[in-house]
């Protein structure tokens, strides 16, 4: 079975050979017979490439030892939902699920692409292959999961503890759609270059793929972000690490090709924008993978360094994005413009936008990279952390998040910003209140936190403006409104949604670094401890046995009105093969706030020290993550034809209070 | 044989994905063009459902139309320039043969470079229930593990897996087996014997107070076992006592049984007690047994004064020769023997900086400090 996991992965490889070549000839001299191959080739190569990530898995739940990668990664008493998800919780592994997606992102284009024309089909598909190819040869070469071992070891070497967690599950596999999706926009604009012409059905396709990427990425660096916050012990969401931000970067490029490639499929408008947003995200998704894997940096996502994989992915880095760039520069000056357009309506909003989020990405990537080339030149170590980013990315988003609500109310074409911003009174008004509120009857409340409290609302009270607006609000009867509401298409319900779940992020955030509190303290059993209005009565270290770990868990008894109200456990477990002591945190949700627990150093007197947070609004953080992945969901099962029907001059829309979508 | 039939099946199923589309025919070609006109009709008819449904005006559709419009009357200038004509077919019947050829070529070749098609799987169940008499001792030592794991208080179990570990010198998992067997099963010499053993190997090979301990409960209950005797000379010889080491092992000598397989261990021992073994970088030598039959003949001032006279020319030889295990195990336990404890634990602290405070020296220092009561911090 191992070995005819190893043997579909060659012969995947080979086949991704075929798909690079043979269609890219076909479309090159009109050959329909060659072009015809790249759909079959993608979809057997799909299913080599399952069948191989089978194999894997299979010796993964099986702990077979004979092969190298699972002694290295798994232990026979781990439990086994960890010993299926330690077959992607390693270099290896992960390399071969991320090609398993490119392989199945592509085999989609292949069955369902009988509506592209022919030739971007196939231009298509060879991107892809080339892409495959070199991942492929990349595994093959450096990072081969199927390397045996004679004879085998009895007993394997366990997987990295930090990992042996329900958000291995979730969390690669929600980041590799993500990432990986973007190589289909990528793909199609390659294709587009390579044709230098773009079709109307090009932004159709592209726009969907993008939104299934965004869901994804969204999803996955909100499940990360929660991950880390319960894993780690420290009660932080975002850390500002570089690895945190090689997701992030291509999250905000992404969110920037969302939006033109609305524009795009609408109005056959920011062409070039789009072309050029689809090959920064992919290019930003590979840096990515390089930063994380190369071992350029340490992190619990390094896995195993090796100066080959860092040199290899340097080189597909080179390749792809010098190669898609260079194709850009010589090509993008024969698409013809699209729609014309007044410098303020949806569109030119819409550039704006795209302004500042390239910026925030520019800014987010000098400070990822800085410290890492000034380490390769200088030698000198210097950490970029919160403070750069708070000076840099935090201004640069303000106002961004300030115009957000603007945006859907503006029309196609020539918008009326006065219009817009009478619909959005009521919403001013709203985020006002909330920021007086804030100021003036929270203890405490710093001016950000006001200013926060405030922005937050102005974003959520005008996600439902819109809503309310496009129904008609005002102008019928509500019967009708009510109607139009039911009827509006699920695109307007995800753009409020996407842009509602952002206000909730935000407030999340303001939340919990605004009104959180914070407490270190030795405890001995009995002993109580108070912390805003919640009292924790430390009932006693008690040793437990694992599986695979001993732990010591710490019992908490949450007194509530002088009502014990459940037990609130934390732990610090050992792990004897690795050697490794990790922190089980202990975490109370209490409506949308959370109660954060985790132990430290143990006493010789039967005390424990405890670190104990006071988190309010800190699920909303993740949630408004929730929040905008329905949004991209709903938007994405809008399956309508879209056309942005532009607005007449403004004595003639006047009556007409709602833009069409 | 399997594999290959498989292997066989896998590669024609690939070579066909590429061959088949290369020899169908080429049904329904439309130019490029078409496909664009059929979206933008589509846009047309959602655009006349988006106005039945009230969701735009009249005007905005109207507007929306005419621009749709423009759009496929440009489509159609375009698409009269750009006619494609399909090129000379010797190209694309080389690149499809290339292609057919690519498959199992690169997909052989490069499995017949990586693979290990003769290595079946080898899941741990499977391996853990063949028969016995094909497992590795690690097998057999795997399934007794997961035996006692099972039924942890199987005395004879851990009785018998003890001396396999450690054989297999996994001595903590030994020491952990030992105390197992004995507060299961009961002591016997052996056991502890045993335990000792362990722990002392486990210690890098001195017989710590903890090890002596064990020595002495199983020489209580067999006077005769050999191994602890043999092991209480050698931490007899560890501390420095050479001549009461010697002594003991002659008196093993004595008693052992001809065919003991003791007897060559001893006389090893004999003979490097009697020329202490060189080892690279030239060992510290403690008192020679002259020097000790001196000392026993002496006043005990003056005895104290040569021992420490010869502590410290221990010492500056260590100063001038870090790198010598032994002598700095023997000038700690001086030091501890001579109650100076503060010295004992600069001893240690200048030990453990000789050979890097990773390394397996100054692990085996800090356990044998910690033997005496010695830690490098207070």
């Amino acid at each position: 079975m191992v070995e005819t996991g190893h043997f579909a992965l060659v012969l995947a490889f080979a086949l991704s050979l075929v798909q690079m070549l043979v269609p890219l000839v076909g479309a090159r001299t009109g050959n329909r017979r060659l072009m015809a191959v790249g759909g079959p080739v993608a979809v057997t190569g799909f299913a080599l490439t399952a069948l191989s990530f089978a194999a894997l898995a299979t010796a993964y739940a099986g702990s077979d030892f004979s092969v190298a990668s699972v002694w290295e990664n798994s232990h026979s008493l781990q439990p086994m939902i960890y010993k299926i998800t330690g077959t992607w919780g390693n270099h290896e592994g992960s390399m071969l699920l991320w090609v398993l997606i490119l392989t199945f992102f592509g085999a989609l284009v292949a069955v369902f692409g009988s509506n592209l024309p022919a030739t971007l089909k196939a231009n298509v598909l060879a991107v892809q292959g080339m892409i495959g190819a070199a991942f492929f040869l990349f595994i093959l070469a450096t990072s081969n999961p199927f390397i045996r071992m004679n004879p085998a070891p009895i007993e394997g070497r366990d997987l990295n503890p930090i990992l042996q967690d329900l958000g291995l599950a979730v969390h690669p596999p929600l980041l590799y759609l993500g990432y990986v999706g973007f190589s289909i926009c990528f793909s199609f604009s390659v294709a587009a270059l390579i044709e230098g012409r773009i079709d109307a059905s090009w932004a159709r396709w592209v726009r969907p793929w993008t939104l299934v990427a965004w869901m994804f990425l969204t999803g996955g660096i909100a499940m990360g972000s929660y991950w880390a916050y319960y894993e780690l012990g420290w009660g932080g969401f975002w850390f500002w690490d570089p690895v945190e931000n090689a997701s992030f970067m291509p999250w905000l490029a992404g969110t920037a090709l969302l939006h033109s490639a609305i524009v795009m499929e609408k109005r056959s408008a920011l062409k070039i924008w789009t072309l050029l947003l689809a090959i920064l995200t992919f290019s930003l998704s590979l840096l990515g993978t390089f930063l994380v894997r190369s071992g350029v940096l340490t992190s619990v996502h390094a896995f195993a360094t090796d100066p080959a994989r860092g040199v290899f992915i340097l080189c597909i880095l080179t390749l792809f994005i010098g190669g898609s760039l260079a194709l850009f520069a010589l090509r993008a000056s024969t698409l013809t413009a699209g729609g014309l357009f007044h410098p303020i309506s949806r569109e030119g909003a819409l550039v704006l936008n795209n302004l500042f989020l390239t910026t925030a990405t520019a800014t987010v990537l000098v400070g990822t990279l800085y410290p890492l080339a000034l380490e390769a030149l200088t030698g000198g170590k210097i950490s970029v952390g919160a403070p750069f980013f708070d000076l840099t990315f935090g201004p640069l988003m303000l106002p961004l998040l300030a115009i957000v609500p603007f945006g859907p109310l503006l029309a196609w074409k020539r918008g009326d910003i006065f219009a817009a911003s009478q619909r959005l009174m009521a919403a001013l008004a709203l985020a006002l209140a909330a920021m007086l509120t804030t100021g003036l009857f929270i203890d405490g409340a710093s001016v950000f936190a006001a200013l926060g409290v405030g922005l937050a609302a102005w974003l959520v009270a005008g996600a439902l403006t819109d809503l309310a607006v496009k129904s008609g609000i005002g102008s019928v009867a509500p019967a009708v409104m009510l109607r139009r509401f039911a009827g509006l298409p699920r695109s307007v319900f995800g753009t409020a949604l996407a842009h509602l779940g952002l206000g909730l992020t935000l407030l999340g955030i303001v939340g919990t670094l605004s009104f959180g509190t914070e407490k270190i303290l030795t405890m001995r059993p009995g002993e109580t401890v108070e912390l805003s209005g919640h009292t924790l009565r430390f009932e006693g270290l008690y040793p437990q046995k694992g599986p695979n770990f001993t732990e010591d868990r710490g019992h908490f008894l949450l007194i509530s009105d002088g009502n014990a109200d459940g037990e609130i456990t934390s732990a610090k477990r050992f792990y004897p093969v690795r050697q490794t002591v990790t922190t089980e945190s202990g975490i109370r949700t209490l409506g949308l706030s959370q109660l954060y627990l985790s132990l430290g150093d143990e006493g010789n007197d039967g005390s424990v020290v405890v670190r104990l947070w006071w988190k309010p609004l800190v699920t909303l953080i993740w949630g408004g993550g929730l929040v905008m992945m329905v949004g991209a969901a709903l938007s994405l099962l809008d399956r309508r034809l879209r056309v942005g029907a532009p607005a007449r001059r403004r004595k003639l829309a006047a009556a007409a209070s709602m833009s069409s979508t | 044989m399997l594999f290959w039939v498989i292997a066989a099946i896998l590669t024609l199923g690939a070579s066909l994905a590429v061959l088949l589309p290369l020899a169908g025919g080429t049904k329904g070609a439309s130019a490029a063009g078409d496909h664009d006109l059929e979206v933008y009709r589509d846009q047309l008819s959602e655009l006349d459902r988006d106005m039945a449904r009230g969701l735009i005006q009249p005007n905005e559709a109207e507007e929306a139309r005419a621009e749709i419009g423009r759009r496929i009357l440009r489509l159609g200038a375009g698409s009269q320039l750009g006619k494609e004509a399909p090129r000379s077919s010797r190209t694309a019947r080389l690149v499809a043969t290339a292609a057919v050829l690519l498959v199992p070529l690169v997909s052989w070749g490069l499995y017949g470079a990586l693979g290990s098609p003769d290595l079946p799987s080898q899941p741990l169940t499977e391996r853990l229930a063949k028969n016995p008499a094909d497992s590795s001792v690690d097998e057999l030592v795997a399934r007794a593990e997961a035996h006692l794991a099972a039924n942890p208080s199987d005395g004879k179990g851990w009785d018998v897996l003890a001396p396999v570990y450690l054989r297999l010198q996994r001595f903590p998992d030994a020491i952990t087996a030992y105390r197992n067997a004995i507060r299961l099963d009961g002591d016997s010499a052996v056991r502890q014997a045993g335990l000792g053993e362990a722990i002392a190997n486990a210690a890098g090979g001195i017989v710590t107070a903890e090890a002596q301990g064990a020595f002495d409960a199983a020489l209580k209950l067999d006077p005769a076992n050999a191994k602890a005797s043999f092991y209480l000379a050698m931490g007899l010889a560890q501390e420095g006592r050479k001549t009461e080491a010697a002594a003991a092992w002659r008196k093993m000598l004595g008693q052992l049984a001809p065919d003991s397989p003791w007897r060559s261990a001893v006389q090893q021992a004999l003979a490097d007690t009697a020329e202490p073994p060189v080892t690279a970088g030239k060992p510290a030598a403690g008192p020679d047994a002259d020097q000790v039959e001196a000392a026993q003949q002496m006043s005990p001032q003056d005895r104290q004064a040569m021992i420490e006279t010869m502590v410290a020319g221990l010492d500056d030889r260590l100063k001038q020769n870090p790198r010598d295990e032994e002598g700095w195990m023997r000038l700690i336990r001086s030091y501890v023997v001579l109650g100076k404890a503060g010295q004992a634990r600069g001893a240690l602290g200048r030990a453990v900086a000789a050979f890097g405070a990773d390394s397996e020296q100054a692990k085996k220092f800090t356990a044998f400090a910690a033997s005496l009561g010695v830690t490098a911090t207070e």
